[in-house]
């Protein structure tokens, strides 16, 4: 039966989605060398990352992508 | 073959599976609504930070939790047309960053003259966000920091940047539970679409008259078997159309006749649709021929006869059990009844 299959994906959707939400999967993790599930909130992007322990900032950071501003003026 | 007809409602058909998945996304949906209970506000305060300097803000003490995360909001005051390049970050106890985030904000605004008209326009995007989560007990100090400030110029700003900044504990990450809450309820809603049309299609034949028919091997003793009759008609029609329905069996005996109202349920400018659905168990499963006359015949544009073996429904409906009269042996002998 169709509605079977449905129901199943419904339900394996609707655990995996509360699960994800509720552990929030997609946060980081202090001092975890992988973030792997980390997922930007409103264009939030990592600064730097964990080696040997020690968060390592990426250098240059201030002029990361040569950032002059966004807007419909932008790339004129 | 003589015949017993006993008409029943009866919820014995509900596909519960549509129902279940239905209830996943509503399942979802508490879990979205219980999302607001685990919370706590800890910070909110606006801060004013120099270009390439940072502001602390009070440490906090944070634990593994197994619900939600430790949530930094932060939202730049820009004026119009300029930009910031901030960064949240963390701080342990001895004041060592161990984990930041960047945000490249910005607010821009202005006029536009178009064909005569003119009018102003303001965009901007203002909002930064960390989650953050502990795997031990751990002191930390939430810092933002200006890492670069101009204004659309291209000229650098030495001016304080203010930012309102709000930290919550256990808060639950609620995109993945919209995702789901649209994943399961498309699910839910494509089942139950479904139900009516599930099973196997046993005949569907459309003629452009008013009397169509056909046979097909249908039925079983617990098997539900749906028939749908769709009448396209022109406008040009009495109000009230009536199918009137035959089931013969496999040999050729008549095994059931009715006549009904059938249901208008669309009209457009040059057809009206009007449409019939019954409900069988006809036992022994077996070839039964359907035949469909509609009448009065003269608007009928279009007759469309489904049958459905194996169906299931939604709702309680109402069904027709067909089934061998229990004294059909007696009655072929009839001395033996009455001897």
């Amino acid at each position: 039966m169709l509605t079977k299959i449905f129901a199943g994906a419904a339900i394996a959707i609707a655990l995996l989605t509360i699960t994800a939400g509720y552990t929030q999967r997609s946060a980081l993790v202090l001092r975890a060398e992988k973030q792997d599930n980390y997922w930007p909130r409103h264009g939030t992007g990592l600064s730097g990352g964990y080696r040997g322990g020690t968060w390592i900032l990426l250098p240059n950071r201030s002029s990361y992508g040569g950032f002059r501003g966004g807007g419909p003026s932008a790339g004129k | 073959m003589p015949v017993t007809t006993k008409t029943q409602r009866t919820s014995r058909f509900i596909d519960p599976w549509s129902y279940i998945a239905l209830g996943a996304s509503g399942l979802v949906l508490l879990a979205l609504m219980g999302s607001q209970f685990f919370y706590k506000k800890l910070v909110s305060e606006r801060v004013s930070v120099e270009p390439e300097a940072s502001v602390e803000l009070e440490s906090i003490q944070l634990e593994p939790r197994l619900v939600g995360a430790l949530r930094i909001d932060v939202r730049a005051l820009l004026p119009s047309n300029t930009w910031v390049i901030y960064e949240i970050q963390i701080l342990d106890q001895n004041g060592d960053v161990i984990a930041s985030a960047m945000k490249e904000a910005w607010s821009e605004s202005g006029t536009w003259y178009e064909d005569g008209e003119s009018g102003s326009w303001s965009e901007s995007d203002l909002q930064g966000g960390l989650d953050v989560q502990a795997k031990k007990n751990e002191q930390i100090t939430v810092a933002i920091a200006v890492l670069e400030y101009g204004n659309t110029s291209g000229q650098e700003l030495e001016q304080p940047v203010g930012f309102k900044v709000t930290v919550e504990n256990g808060v639950v990450d609620t995109r993945y539970l919209w995702s789901g809450l649209i994943g399961s309820a498309i699910l839910g809603i494509i089942a139950v679409i479904a139900t009516p049309i599930s099973g196997k299609t046993a005949i569907a034949k459309t003629i452009q008259d008013s009397d169509p028919s056909g046979r097909a091997t249908v039925g079983g003793a617990d098997q539900l078997v749906r028939v749908k009759i769709n009448v396209k008609a022109d406008e040009t029609f009495p109000r009230q159309l009536t199918a009137r329905l035959v089931i013969n069996d496999a040999y050729g005996e008549q095994v059931y006749a009715r006549a009904m109202p059938m249901h208008f349920i669309l009209g457009t400018e040059d057809t009206r649709r009007h449409q019939l659905q019954c409900f069988f168990t006809l036992d022994p499963r077996s070839s039964y021929g359907f035949h469909v006359e509609v009448t009065p015949d003269a608007p009928v544009d279009q007759t469309k006869l489904t049958v459905r073996d194996r169906n299931h429904t939604l709702v309680p409906v109402e069904v027709v059990h067909i089934r061998p009269s229990p004294l059909s042996d007696l009655s072929d002998h009839p001395q033996d009844k009455h001897p």
